[in-house]
Parts: structure tokens; C-alpha cells; sequence
């Protein structure tokens, strides 16, 4: 296989393509073959919002040829965090990349004005939009669609909304109707380069070597997407099926991670949006499983009965960020702060942390009316939490300006750092199921929930006693063969389907040998040189703390001490000094 | 009795292309949508909706009259089109007088992308919204 990278620099509009099979042979793709052009590229003394500041999106040897490889990679030096940036959305960028022929694209420069940029195959456009500069992520699509539409449901559209133009650290990038680039503020990069959006597509056809086999084995894994146990759970109620099961196990982080019981759970669950609010499941392109859920809004915005509908793509995550977490228990209420967020282009997860702590900040007396121009903020105010939006969006006071810089740069200036829930500088995923959890986002490559799924282990554990040593060892291993999904660049809702014998066999039928040992061996490379970065960039494991409140609160597995966490984070640093010392060895070779 | 394509429940469409990459994988033989007889439309935005363009198997197809080589002719099945490829002078008519946009286009061989109505996008279907019908010959 063959594999191209397409170089666009925004202030001199020079484009280039060049060849990078090597790059792909030794890395996969996708995130393997990012970490290790980031790795190269990204200096701690780099300014993520400066000209020079790249943003790497990459595709892997999967996307285009099995079900499922249906997301595309996004590597950069996050604004928020200063450190590696990393995000991975679906949608059909991955297919538009696939059929254009490119499998990394590099963006560099800043445009003298604001600019999209076109590219159709081989051709690659910067074409100057200032009418769309101020215009929502949402509106931006509309227009984009209809004016670059032509190709019949082949193209893919990014942007950014105000956010990204604002540069606030928290801005998020928005892929096609529903699906984000949303953590470490890429939005704000896009920003930086005056580059409004990206409009992709191509025509090119993908080459099936040894057909009769492809046809068996894409049967057998769409079978297993399409139908089985493993993806239930995204086709029918979708993420958001997470909220009583969490709920009722005390993992649903509720008012700012004070308590992981939300009495209103009830009102932002699941089955309660499906039965209210849901009006269409989605899939991005080229996946069976469809876990996209559209929720529906209907008010009356004035008299005399004039009516809007609103729709919003919902998951678990918006839930517990916009729901639980701010105390919010209805779900129009989420829906309509969700869509705000939506057309302003923030990362959700992050506003909706940031809420939260500015809400305990206000209570404790941090920050008074004066800060926020005299909203009174309170758990559970949906009404108010709009405003603040609002507000933030038009930059009314410094306080909200600084709200979105991200919860990191909030606790320099006005404190409260023993309830800022943050790990790694990144506002913490939903989930308060026990140590497992917490220790995953603090180590994680992405202090995502994604990178090791502390949450599962955890959910193993219950009723059951600790054994660090074992779960920092699960934790590990699943964070090893998702450099090989996030690769390929499979779905994660995909797992239970791609093992790693049909892993093996899929790429042998696209002509790409490997053994268990020779493809584990490109996972711990890759894993290495992502730590060897975030190392570079100023990470360290000695330094990553659990946040002060969450000693106090009862997760699904009780309380959690600092001396546990130590002890899981030391653990683990010791296994990934292992994987930096193996990836520099061979980065030498 | 033939059969012919058909959009059995459209409601169902969550706009996952499964049919589309069974098509363009299972005739044109590669990977990808470029060679399907058949596309799925979205409307923009999240608030869009899915429009399934398959072939109507109009028994006067309006893209085989436009044809001005006669390499597109209604197919012996009573219904749908038949492509004769050495006739075709990549003109293009045939797939812009279809209406409802269902007739394709191959950019890489320059020639229409008839449907044969074999049914392996509704087998690929994993909601059920395209099924086969049994048609009258005409």
C-alpha cells in the first residue's frame, strides 16, 4: 500500500505531496505515524497558537476498507495543556481523506485573512471567507455544503465556531453534522491560522489486491459490528444508556465531583432522552454500528406561538458535562445548553467542567457578582448556565473571558485548586467509578477516558478487593492495543470486534504482513515516542496529582487516597519508562 | 417475475453507506463508494434527514433515452438499464436526465454505473431499509 501526505502552508500557499509509505510501514498510521512526526516537530518552546504550530490529521490503513475505521486522527501542541494534543473524531473525514488520496494531512502558516481551504483530489485551494468569519460551526456547514456540495455525499466539512475564533483554549473543531475533534483545544489552532474550516473530497478508488478474501473477511467483521453483543449498546440507547448504571454505583459525577449518586437521574437518562427527545440514530460513513443519536428540542422563542425545533446530537459525555455535573436534571434543559455549546464550538467536556468549578468558586466566595456581572450561579440553574454562555460567547466581563481559557488557567488567577477536577492540565471525563478511572486520565497519553478505559477495569473491581498491581496492568495493556486501533484508525466502539487475529488477517488482505510480536512491537514503539514527547513538552509522572476533593468523595469503589494513586501512577510510570527507553533504542536504529 | 430494488423503510436510514460500499466493493471491485450504482443523500446539518437514491427501474428509463449512442438501453428484465460500454462516448446525459439522481457516474472509467438490481446493498443493509420487490414484466 501506498501512503501520501499532502503539506499546506497557510502563509505562503505553497502545497506539497510527498510520499510517506516508510513512515506507514513502520508505524501503522494514523497515530503511529502522527506521534511520530509530532515527536519531531513539536518543541517545548513552541507557541500552539503561533504561525509555525502544526496540525497533523492522519488516517490509517484501515479507513476506506473495513466497517468501523470510520474516525481520523488529529495530533497538534494542545493550547490548553501546552502538551500533546491529541483528538479523534468520525463523521466521513476519514472517507473523504481515504478517496483524496491523503493519509496525513499538514497544516502550517496563517492566512493573511480569513480562509477555508478546498481540496478536491489533487486539487488544493485557499479561498479567502471573511463573510463566514463570526458565523456559528453550524451555519458554517449549512453554507459550506451548499456551495462546495456538488460531490453527492462524498465531501467532509470542518470548521470552527466564535470559539476557535477567539482562540479560547477550550475550542473544539466540528466535523460534518454531528461529530467533534473536541478535546485540547484544536478549535483555537484552526483560529490562529485564520483558518475558518476544511473542505475535503476525492474520487479515488481503493485497490483490493485479493478480493474473494476481502469479501469473507469484510462479512465477518460487519456481521459482528452490525449485529452482535459487542456494539448493542451504541445501536440502541447509545452512551447515554451510561447515566443510571453510573448513577446507581455512585460513578455519575454530579455537582462539580461532589457526589456520584445524582437523584435526577432519572430525567437526563438514556432511556428518558430516547423516549422524549430522540428523533434519529445516525452512523458516520461506513459504520453498521450507527450509535449517533439525535435529540430534538421544540419551544415556543415568542408569542404568538412561534415555535423552533432544535436538534443536537447527544452522547454520555455532554450529559454528565452539561447534566449531572452542573446539577442540570432535565433533558431539554441539556439539549438547549448543549446547543448553544454546539454552535459556538467549545469542547463540551471541558465548558461544562469549567461550569461547574466556577459554580463551587462562586459558592465559596472566589469569585462574587461582581465577576459575573451579577448572575448568581447555582447548581441546577440551566436557565442562568445559558447566560453565562451567553456571556462567555460575547466577553462580557474578564471572568468570562478567562472562563474560556480552560479550568487550569482559571485556578492560576482566582484559585480553587482542591476542586478543580483536571488531569494533565485537561478537564476530567464523567466518570467517578474508582482509582482505575482517575489513574487512567492522569497517565493516559490523552488524559482521556479513551486512552485506557480505567472506568472497565474499575467496573471489574466492584464489590471486589484492590489489587494495583493487576488493574495498572490491564490499564497498561489496553493503552498498548489501542496504538494499534488508533492506528489502523479503527472505532472504539468497534473493539469487541477487531481482535487481534482479525487484526492480523485484515491486514494481510491488504498485502500487510505482521505477527502478534511484530505488530505489539510497533505498538510499544509508538507508545514510547508518545511519552518520549509528552516528556519533551514538559509532562512528567511525578508531578500528576489527584485533585484534593476526590479523596473525599465516595466513587464506585469508595473513597481513593492520594497514597493508592501514587502507588497506581508509579506502578505504571515504570512499565512506560520501559516503552520510552524501547522507542528511543529503536528511533536510534 | 423479476426482481427489482427497492426502498423498503426509509426511515430507518442512519446514513451509514453500508449499501454503498457493497456495491462499489462486490461490482467495481474496490474499496470505497466511487463505483456503487447508488448513492445516500444527507441532507446539511445536523438536522438532516437521509435520501436514498437507488434506481427507480423505470420501465421508459429517461436516462436511456438521452443516451445518443444507444450504449444505455432498457434492460431485458423489463425494467432498469442495460450498459453496453463500447458504445459510450462519456457524454454524461444519461446520468444528468435522471432525475432523482440515482444513476452514477465512474470519474475513473468515465462510463455510467447502472444498477443490476442484485440486491447486495440491501443484503449490507443493516437496518432493513432497502429490500427486493417482486416487479411484473412489462
Amino acid at each position: 500500500m501506498s501512503f501520501r501526505m499532502l503539506s499546506v502552508n497557510l502563509s505562503t500557499g505553497k502545497v506539497e505531496f510527498e510520499d510517506v509509505s516508510d513512515l506507514f510501514s513502520k508505524y501503522i498510521g494514523g497515530t503511529g505515524v502522527l506521534s511520530y512526526l509530532a515527536l519531531k516537530d513539536l518543541r517545548e518552546d513552541l507557541d500552539p497558537v503561533s504561525p509555525e504550530s502544526p496540525i497533523y490529521f492522519g488516517i490509517g490503513p484501515f479507513n476506506g476498507y473495513y466497517p468501523s475505521a470510520s474516525k481520523a486522527v488529529a495530533i497538534f501542541k494542545s493550547p490548553l495543556t501546552g502538551n500533546l494534543g491529541e483528538s479523534h473524531a468520525g463523521g466521513r473525514f476519514f472517507m473523504a481523506m481515504a478517496s483524496a488520496g491523503i493519509h496525513v494531512l499538514r497544516i502550517v502558516g496563517k492566512a493573511s485573512c480569513p480562509v477555508y481551504l478546498s481540496i478536491k483530489d489533487e486539487e488544493v485551494k485557499i479561498i479567502p471567507c471573511s463573510s463566514l468569519w463570526g458565523k456559528t460551526a453550524t451555519a458554517t456547514e449549512r453554507i459550506l455544503r451548499e456551495i462546495e456540495g456538488t460531490k453527492r455525499g462524498k465531501e467532509s466539512i470542518l470548521r470552527i465556531g466564535p470559539a476557535g475564533e477567539r482562540l479560547s483554549r477550550i475550542a473544539c473543531v466540528t466535523v460534518d453534522s454531528s461529530r467533534h475533534f473536541g478535546r485540547h483545544g484544536l478549535g483555537a489552532i484552526m483560529g490562529s491560522k485564520n483558518l475558518k474550516a476544511i473542505v475535503i473530497s476525492g474520487n479515488r478508488t481503493l485497490r483490493i489486491s485479493n478480493w474473494s478474501e476481502y469479501q469473507k473477511l469484510y462479512k465477518e467483521i460487519f456481521d459482528i459490528l452490525a449485529y452482535s453483543e459487542v456494539s448493542l449498546k451504541y445501536r440502541d440507547l447509545g452512551t447515554a444508556s451510561n447515566v443510571i448504571p453510573l448513577s446507581n454505583t455512585h460513578s455519575l459525577p454530579t455537582r462539580n465531583f461532589s457526589q456520584g449518586f445524582f437523584e435526577g437521574a432519572d430525567g437526563i437518562s438514556g432511556e428518558h432522552f430516547a423516549d422524549e427527545y430522540l428523533v434519529k440514530q445516525i452512523a458516520c460513513a461506513h459504520c453498521p454500528i450507527g450509535c449517533i443519536h439525535m435529540g430534538q428540542l421544540r419551544e415556543m422563542f415568542a408569542e404568538p406561538h412561534l415555535f423552533r425545533t432544535v436538534r443536537t446530537s447527544y452522547d454520555y459525555e455532554p450529559i454528565f458535562a452539561l447534566g449531572s455535573n452542573l446539577g442540570v436534571s432535565k433533558a431539554e434543559e441539556v439539549l438547549r445548553l448543549l446547543s448553544y455549546v454546539e454552535r459556538q464550538g467549545w469542547d463540551v467536556m471541558s465548558i461544562g467542567v469549567t461550569l461547574a468549578w466556577a459554580t463551587e468558586a462562586f459558592q465559596r466566595g472566589l469569585i462574587n457578582t461582581t465577576h459575573t456581572n451579577g448572575l448568581v450561579l447555582s447548581f441546577g440553574d440551566a436557565q442562568t448556565y445559558l447566560k453565562v454562555l451567553g456571556n462567555i460567547s460575547k466577553g462580557a466581563t474578564e471572568f468570562y473571558r478567562d472562563l474560556e481559557r480552560g479550568l487550569g488557567f482559571c485556578v492560576q488567577k482566582y484559585g480553587g485548586e482542591e476542586f478543580a477536577i483536571t488531569f494533565g492540565g485537561v478537564e476530567s471525563p464523567g466518570y467517578m467509578t474508582g482509582p482505575a478511572a482517575f489513574v487512567g486520565f492522569a497517565v493516559g497519553v490523552r488524559h482521556s477516558h479513551l486512552d485506557c478505559a480505567g472506568y472497565s477495569v474499575d467496573q471489574e473491581f466492584f464489590g471486589k478487593a484492590s489489587d494495583p498491581y493487576v488493574e495498572v496492568e490491564k490499564l497498561y495493556k489496553e493503552s498498548l492495543w489501542r496504538m494499534v486501533t488508533n492506528s489502523l484508525v479503527t472505532c472504539l466502539f468497534a473493539r469487541g470486534g477487531y481482535t487481534m487475529p482479525l487484526v492480523l488477517r485484515g491486514l494481510r488482505v491488504l498485502g500487510v504482513e505482521e505477527t502478534e510480536e511484530s505488530l505489539m512491537r510497533k505498538a510499544r514503539i509508538i507508545h514510547g515516542m508518545k511519552y518520549l514527547l509528552k516528556e519533551k513538552l514538559g509532562f512528567s509522572f511525578d508531578s500528576l496529582k489527584l485533585p484534593e476533593k476526590l479523596t473525599r468523595v465516595y466513587t464506585g469503589r469508595g473513597l481513593v487516597s492520594h497514597k493508592d494513586f501514587d502507588d497506581r501512577v508509579k506502578l505504571y510510570k515504570d512499565k512506560i519508562k520501559e516503552d520510552m527507553a524501547f522507542a528511543q533504542e529503536e528511533l536510534k536504529a | 417475475m423479476a426482481k427489482r430494488i427497492s426502498v423498503l423503510d426509509r426511515e430507518r436510514c442512519m446514513g451509514c453507506y453500508s449499501c454503498v460500499y457493497a456495491c462499489s466493493r462486490t461490482w467495481g471491485r474496490v474499496a470505497g463508494i466511487e463505483k456503487a450504482a447508488l448513492r445516500i443523500k444527507s441532507y446539511s446539518g445536523a438536522e438532516g434527514f437521509f435520501s436514498i437514491r437507488v434506481c427507480s427501474g423505470c420501465e421508459d428509463p429517461d436516462c436511456a433515452k438521452a443516451c445518443p449512442t444507444g450504449a444505455l438501453r432498457p434492460s431485458k428484465r423489463g425494467f432498469g438499464v442495460d450498459l453496453e460500454k463500447k458504445l459510450c462516448n462519456a457524454c454524461g446525459s444519461c446520468v444528468s436526465s435522471c432525475i432523482s439522481m440515482a444513476l452514477q457516474w465512474d470519474e475513473e472509467d468515465k462510463l455510467p454505473v447502472p444498477c443490476r438490481h442484485c440486491g447486495v446493498c440491501a443484503s449490507f443493509c443493516p437496518r432493513g431499509v432497502l429490500g427486493m420487490e417482486e416487479v411484473e414484466r412489462a
